[in-house]
């Protein structure tokens, strides 16, 4: 009896806590379209303070940041989108226009044909999707080998070991791809700038010569941090010290 | 009738041209002793060369006429399948000079059919005594082989022969060297090929076999043979040196003796050098196409009615002479309604290497009707006649575009896809409901699952290897199953012993015999005897092997033996059953 009230009170504990975010979340829906953009986002930050991870969410707290004008901010949080989610259209197109956006332009890399296959193929499959398929492929395999356990004893086996080696590939690839978008997920040195502008020097004091001058919403990748300073490359292969507090890395937590 | 008129037109010129002949004069050398006789060729050729008369000499101050011999020769050359007659006539006259000195053998006349043939005048040295020792012919070649190497060079030279020597940068030249001699060559052989820095040459033509031609030349008679041709278009300018032309020549010497055939010599000529001066061209005009030389454009177009979407060529035909491969096509000018599709340019030189044409094709599409106009397109060059930059221009054409069949949609006027006039960024995502996007391979979940489903495997395996030895042994199944039996019996023995029933001990024997017989693999039903005997032959220990023979000795004295059976002690015979099963079901068999 006193278990089954245990029981009870815990659901409904968990019940009104997700009402309770329905809540704010609806809540906040309705600022944005009320155009109170800065109520939205203080609830959706709300949100995100709770510790939620949802692409959704990073997505609409980008969007609330384009809005009051932070776009820095909103740069960092559609990244943060897509780094949950790498497959996020939305996210995705957000990003393209936020950064037509920025002052500076931000050249992308153009890569051959081949490494644009993969780099598209990388982007446009979620780690999500990846583990569901790995564990239909280990499925698959593992039904496989029960079936050549138990019906091919003495029978020819080479039509199953050829599935099963063909399987084997296909989960080696997706192993490999879902690594390499695993040690994305985990590298948080990329950073966007949030200060308005920001000198890059040759080392990490003011008296250094300077480099460069970047603008709010440029994306780097940060390769040292020392004394309150960190050593940035930009996406056209040019480096430089700026100030560590001007920037903030794209991590989820 | 106009195509016999042509005809006879054709047939009289040729009757004239064979009606020319040649006359030419020339001595065996040009240098004589006093004591020698100058030998004075007129040499007269053509078809009707026999039909001359013999020419008359004038008369040649310090010289006396000893009187003139004939000979004549007739060769025929296929040229393209037709015949070609000619008859060669000569008259050597033999002159007696009078007194030594430097003199000149005038012209000779000759009249036929009223026309009048000059030769050209001859220079003739005449020194005191006799010069033949230095005479070489080709008919006196063993003297070639003692000779000094300066008559050599004079019987046996190369003539270069440049088209210009003060030309513009970028117009052609032709070079010709041609091999004079007046030995019996055997075959002759290039050199090392000279590089020809500061040009773009072209070959224009190369000899295939060794023939020769005789020409006169200072007055003497040569084989000469034309060894190269080559066009030359020079890229730089200042004083540029056209290389020389070595040959090889192999010259065959004349037999001393009736078994001496001959030997050959061989002989290095090397053409002397030729300086050219390249000019720069003065400062360019900025249409200016790169041209050098003397050239006329001319456009035309197949077709001027047409219709929208009917095709017609317009025809840029750029000749003359100059470096008609080298410049640049003119620019067409946009015109409206109408597409130029990519032209199709050809170059014919002529053979001289140097004049020709350039034909640039453009296939002409019609896009819209009306009256459309082709304006004159031009060309600059530089006229290197005049020294000056030209710009000359094609006539304009009208086209009259009729409506056609087709409607043509131009480029220009088709649809366009729908511009994007601003960019915003996308709206908010409502979210139903908010959930946590773990990373699944971050998550235990996913790798227990995985650890699951690997686990599988090996108990499959264990699974299947079980079922393998069940179904391939019946001992190993009845020694599997013996356990079963005796808990089976056990329970059975149990309940009678509870209700002190006598059936106790016939359960208790019979679980405890099967069991002993699918243990040890021996048939069911053995006798008691068997078993007991068998079991000895076990590794038993022996307090447990006089256990069990006493619980089958009691089963059977309370099962057979009258009074045998008593309640009081089936408890304790119960206790002993299970001690021993106890200690059995530990003992491997």
């Amino acid at each position: 009896m006193k278990k089954t009230i245990i029981f009870l009170v815990l659901v409904a504990i968990a019940i009104s806590a997700f009402a309770n975010t329905d809540v704010v979340v609806t809540e906040a829906n309705t600022h944005y379209q009320n155009h109170e953009y800065q109520q939205a986002l203080d609830s959706f930050l709300k949100l995100n303070n709770e510790g939620y991870i949802n692409t959704d969410l990073f997505y609409n707290i980008g969007n609330c940041y384009y809005r009051i004008g932070q776009i820095g901010n909103a740069i960092l949080y559609m990244k943060k989108a897509l780094k949950v989610d790498s497959a996020n259209r939305k996210a995705k197109r957000n990003l393209e226009f936020l950064l037509t956006q920025t002052k500076d332009k931000q050249t992308v890399a153009k890569d051959n044909l081949i490494s644009k296959f993969f780099a598209s193929l990388i982007s446009n499959i979620s780690l999500n999707s990846l583990a569901f398929i790995s564990l239909i492929i280990i499925g698959m395999i593992i039904f496989i080998i029960h079936i050549i356990i138990h019906r091919f004893a003495q029978k020819d086996r080479v039509v199953p070991y050829f599935i099963i080696t063909v399987l084997a590939v296909f989960l080696i690839l997706v192993g490999i791809i879902s690594n390499i978008k695993l040690s994305a997920y985990d590298n948080i040195s990329t950073a966007v700038l949030l200060a308005d502008t920001a000198i890059g020097f040759s080392g990490p004091n003011t008296e250094f010569t300077r480099v460069f001058t970047i603008h709010e919403g440029m994306i780097f990748t940060i390769e040292k941090e020392q004394n309150g300073w960190a050593l940035i490359k930009l996406s056209n292969g040019i480096g430089g010290w700026i100030v560590a507090d001007t920037f903030a890395k794209v991590s989820i937590r | 009738m106009k195509k016999i008129l042509i005809f006879l037109a054709i047939i009289f010129s040729y009757n004239l041209m064979a009606a020319e002949i040649e006359v030419e004069s020339y001595v065996e050398q040009t240098t004589i002793g006093l004591m020698d006789r100058l030998k004075l060729t007129i040499e007269i050729s053509g078809s009707n060369a026999t039909k001359v008369n013999a020419p008359e000499l004038p008369a040649i101050k310090n010289f006396r006429n000893l009187g003139y011999s004939t000979g004549s020769s007739s060769s025929y050359k296929f040229v393209n399948g037709k015949a070609e007659s000619n008859i060669t006539k000569k008259f050597t006259f033999s002159l007696q000079p009078q007194k030594s000195g430097k003199f000149i053998i005038p012209p000779v006349q000759i009249n036929y059919k009223g026309k009048l043939f000059t030769t050209r005048p001859i220079t003739v040295t005449v020194t005191t005594g006799s010069a033949n020792k230095a005479a070489t012919s080709s008919t006196n070649l063993n003297r070639a082989n003692n000779n000094n190497s300066t008559n050599v060079e004079d019987n046996l030279f190369i003539k270069t022969i440049v088209s210009d020597k003060n030309i513009f940068k970028g117009e052609p030249i032709i070079v010709e060297y041609v091999l004079y001699s007046r030995y019996d060559i055997s075959n002759l052989s290039y050199g090392e090929d000279a590089s020809f820095k500061g040009f773009w040459k072209e070959e224009l033509y190369t000899p295939t076999q060794i023939s020769f031609n005789t020409r006169t030349y200072n007055g003497m008679r040569y084989n000469t043979m034309k060894m190269r041709t080559i066009a030359l278009y020079p890229n730089v300018t200042g004083k540029l040196k056209i290389p020389a032309l070595e040959i090889l020549a192999d010259i065959r010497t004349q037999s001393n003796s009736f078994f001496d055939f001959g030997n050959t010599k061989r002989f290095n000529v090397i053409s002397k050098p030729i300086s050219i001066i390249v000019k720069q061209l003065p400062t360019t005009p900025a249409n200016y196409s790169g041209g050098v030389g003397n050239f006329t454009i001319n456009a035309k177009i197949s077709d001027d009615q047409i219709k929208v979407g009917d095709s017609f060529t317009y025809t840029l035909a750029i000749s003359g002479s100059g470096n008609i491969k080298q410049f640049d096509i003119p620019k067409l000018p946009a015109i409206n309604h109408l597409r130029f599709l990519d032209p199709e340019i050809s170059t014919n030189l002529n053979k001289n290497g140097i004049s020709g044409s350039k034909t640039i094709k453009y296939l002409v599409i019609a896009q819209e009707q009306g009256n459309i106009e082709i304006p004159p397109i031009s060309f600059n060059f530089f006229d290197s006649n005049t020294e000056k930059f030209r710009t000359i221009k094609t006539k304009p054409f009208t086209l009259n575009v009729a409506k056609g069949d087709l409607t043509y949609i131009s480029s220009s006027s088709a649809q366009t896809t729908v511009k994007m006039e601003g960019a915003d960024i996308g709206f908010l995502v409502n979210i139903e409901k908010l959930e946590n996007n773990l990373i699944t391979f971050k998550s235990w979940g996913y790798w227990l699952t995985v650890l699951l489903m690997l686990l599988t495997i090996p108990i499959s395996f264990i699974y299947k290897k079980e079922q393998n030895k069940l179904s391939s042994n019946q001992n190993y199944y009845r020694s599997k199953t013996a356990n079963k039996i005796l808990r089976k019996y056990m329970k059975e023995a149990t309940n009678h012993a509870k209700t002190n029933n006598q059936q106790f001990y016939g359960a208790a024997q019979l679980g405890l015999a099967n069991f002993l017989a699918d243990k040890m693999h021996i048939p069911r039903g053995s006798t008691t005897e068997k078993m007991v005997s068998k079991l000895s032959e076990k590794q038993v220990p022996a307090k447990l092997y006089q256990q069990i023979e006493q619980i089958f000795e009691t089963c059977n004295q309370a099962r057979f033996m009258p009074g045998g059976f008593s309640s009081d002690k089936i408890i304790q015979h119960l206790e002993l059953l299970q001690n021993a099963v106890a200690e059995l079901s530990k003992l491997k068999f």
